[in-house]
């Protein structure tokens, strides 16, 4: 078991900056996602803890030790990877005691770790088989298991879900966390999904274009984001964002753009005399707007009005995109709506539920 | 009992797509008879080789050809195991230097190919094609280097020496087949070994060297096929008669001042292309996917 701590890291490839300013500690026993888009660099910083790549300055640490220029074979990990790297030339019995034998254990010690490890993850069937003779679902458990079986300090996962289908991928995050309290090393995965992210990860870190965005549990990140695209990546819908201007008057600070207004609370009038900007972006999650008749008496804090772009059906309830003076919104509302396309609908929202960003920086107004 | 559908059946995906690639029927005329005309333009002096094999000695040197043999005789095949030349020699010769040639240039060159293909370092592009560079000189401008080399090894007029140059030739066309089959082996398989602890050269011999099996023995009967091939080498390294190769002593041999042994040498022209076409065929698969390998994304 080992903590991590990553301290300034910086990676370039030529002139090409993949991770700048990185920095993280990883608490022992930890279950820690790295969240973010396609080349937002959160591939590369595992890499870099695995010692696949070399950082280009910065420092990182295995339980305070320097571990920078330690080899990848000496660091005491274990890693999944996305398309798995099982020996295909090998039985799943010889891919999970291949790196056993390099430590030199007897063979009886090494049969009954493969054997304890392959009953674990319910694979003890397949050990005489090969990869190629295995489903998707399958060869990830043997993924897995040759991870586990060396019972290693750190536990690195690259999106090791992601060539499953969405059954078995919901199935296989349940067994992912089953095996991390079972082994309890600290684990680092990596995922694009943010959902995979708020319902595993202790602790969530977002990463966009080589930063890191925000670090935080998956309550903090849904509920206070630093910025507008933290603000954007987690939460499915999206949060919904509306440019306003402000209105200063002797009544206080009030929001508006062609399609409405909103009132703000004292607290976020003081961030906005604060910000002294004439405008700001407003956040909106799907779940804190609601869609209110035409003829009904408007008492909400903020009231904007738009039209339907589209519906999506999703079972019980339904996302309706919403276009707005000023943004696009999106509404969750119960299946029983009738909600009918390209009509003009009214919006409202609870000042509470409103989140502020500077609208040159995108950082969140506080 | 099942009963039959009474509508002919959809046509299976397989025969759709042969229908697809090859046309309608004139056009399958066409190119079977261009297919044909390739094959009999190619096969006819392996077909002349064969058939004159099989002649008497009169029939053979006749004015007036005989497109096949009027009165078949193996009497030049037993003539070459039997007769006065060392052709038992010839053969060994042949297939020692070879075979050792092949496993030495696969020795060399996996471990060359494998740098090549993933470590990464300034000159790697360059020495890639530095290689490919040499492998386009002609033989006859490596001859003379070669032979002053051999001389100096006092390595002329032996196996080693032919080695030596078989070697030398094929080396270059060994590294880059075996990249291209070390290029499609994911790179994941081999970090997921450097994470089970092993290091560099562990990995290429248990775990890339097993995934290109096939990419080795290719590339093996490929240099092993080439220098068979040889002819100028032995030629010009080799004066003992007895320590000669196949094609060298077909030329050396069967021909002389005054009378040619058409019939002999065609026999001994038909044993040496035997072991190539053994060869061929064993490998074509796998040497045609060495050979196109990285042609298009995925392969």
């Amino acid at each position: 078991m080992a903590s991590i701590s990553l301290r300034n890291v910086e990676k370039r490839y030529g002139d090409v900056v993949a991770l700048s300013g990185c920095s993280l500690e990883i608490a022992d026993h930890e279950f820690v996602v790295l969240v973010g888009p396609s080349g937002s660099g959160k591939t590369t910083l595992l890499r870099i803890i695995a010692g696949l790549e070399h950082l280009t300055a910065g420092e990182l640490y295995f339980d305070q030790g320097l571990v920078n220029d330690v080899d990848v074979a000496d660091r005491d990990i274990a890693m999944v990877f996305q398309n798995y790297g099982l020996y295909p030339h090998m039985s799943v019995y010889d891919n999970m005691a291949f790196g056993l034998r390099r430590r030199g254990l007897a063979a009886e010690e090494i049969d009954k770790h493969v054997r304890r490890t392959a009953k674990m993850l319910n694979i003890e069937a397949l050990l005489s088989r090969r990869p190629r003779q295995l489903s998707g679902g399958q060869r990830q458990r043997v993924a897995l298991g040759r991870a586990i079986v060396r019972d290693p300090a750190v536990f690195l996962l690259d999106e090791p879900l992601s060539n499953l289908d969405a059954h078995l991928r919901v199935q296989m995050r349940a067994e992912i966390l089953k095996v991390h309290r079972a082994v309890t090393a600290t684990a680092v995965y990596v995922t694009h999904d943010q959902v995979e992210a708020l319902t595993m990860g202790d602790r969530i870190v977002v990463m966009n274009e080589g930063r890191i965005h925000q670090v935080g549990t998956p309550g903090e990140l849904y509920d206070a984001p630093v910025d507008k695209f933290v603000a954007s990546f987690i939460g499915t819908p999206a949060m919904g964002f509306v440019t306003c201007r402000i209105r200063r008057s002797a009544n206080g600070i009030e929001l508006f753009t062609n399609a409405g207004r909103i009132d703000v609370s004292p607290q976020q009038e003081h961030i906005l005399e604060r910000a002294g900007a004439d405008s700001v972006i407003v956040g909106v999650r799907p779940e804190s707007l609601a869609v209110v008749a035409e003829t009904t008496e408007l008492t909400s804090d903020a009231t904007l009005r738009g039209t339907v772009e589209a519906v999506e059906l999703l079972g019980a309830e339904q996302y309706v995109h919403v276009t707005t003076d000023g943004g696009h919104l999106t509404v969750r509302v119960a299946r029983s709506h009738r909600i009918i396309v390209d009509e003009a609908v009214t919006l409202t929202a609870a000042t509470r539920d409103l989140h502020l960003f500077d609208q040159q920086t995108g950082a969140a107004l506080r | 009992m099942e009963a039959r559908p009474r509508s002919a059946p959809a046509p299976s995906a397989t025969r759709r797509e042969h229908r697809a690639f090859f046309g309608s029927r004139p056009e399958n005329i066409v190119r079977t008879v261009a297919i044909l005309l390739a094959l009999v333009w190619s096969l006819a002096p392996v077909y002349w080789m064969a058939a004159t094999s099989l002649k008497t000695e009169l029939e053979a040197a006749s004015l007036s050809p005989t497109l096949w043999p009027h009165h078949a005789t193996f009497a030049n095949y037993l003539g070459l195991w039997g007769g006065s030349l060392p052709f038992a020699s010839f053969f060994a010769n042949t297939l020692f230097t070879c075979l050792a040639t092949a496993v030495i240039a696969v020795l060399i060159a996996t471990p060359a190919a494998y740098a090549l293909s993933r470590a990464r370092f300034r000159l790697r592009a360059s020495i890639g094609y530095g290689m490919l560079i040499f492998r386009m000189l002609p033989l006859v401008v490596l001859l003379a280097p070669l032979y002053l080399l051999l001389l100096h090894a006092r390595l002329l007029d032996s196996s080693a020496g032919l080695i030596v140059g078989f070697t030398t030739f094929g080396l270059p066309f060994a590294v880059w087949m075996l990249k291209s089959f070390i290029d499609a082996v994911p790179i994941e398989i081999e970090e997921a070994a450097r994470i089970d602890g092993y290091p560099r050269w562990q990995i290429l011999l248990r775990v890339v060297a097993p995934l290109i099996l096939p990419g080795l023995t290719t590339t093996g009967t490929f240099v092993f096929m080439e220098a068979w091939n040889n002819l100028i080498y032995p030629l010009t390294f080799v004066t003992t008669l007895e320590k000669q190769t196949l094609p060298a002593a077909l030329v050396l041999t069967f021909t002389g001042q005054f009378k040619t042994d058409w019939g002999g040498m065609m026999a001994a022209a038909t044993v040496t292309t035997l072991p190539l076409m053994i060869a061929f065929f064993a490998v074509q698969r796998s040497m045609v996917r060495g050979l196109t390998s990285g042609a298009v994304a995925g392969a």
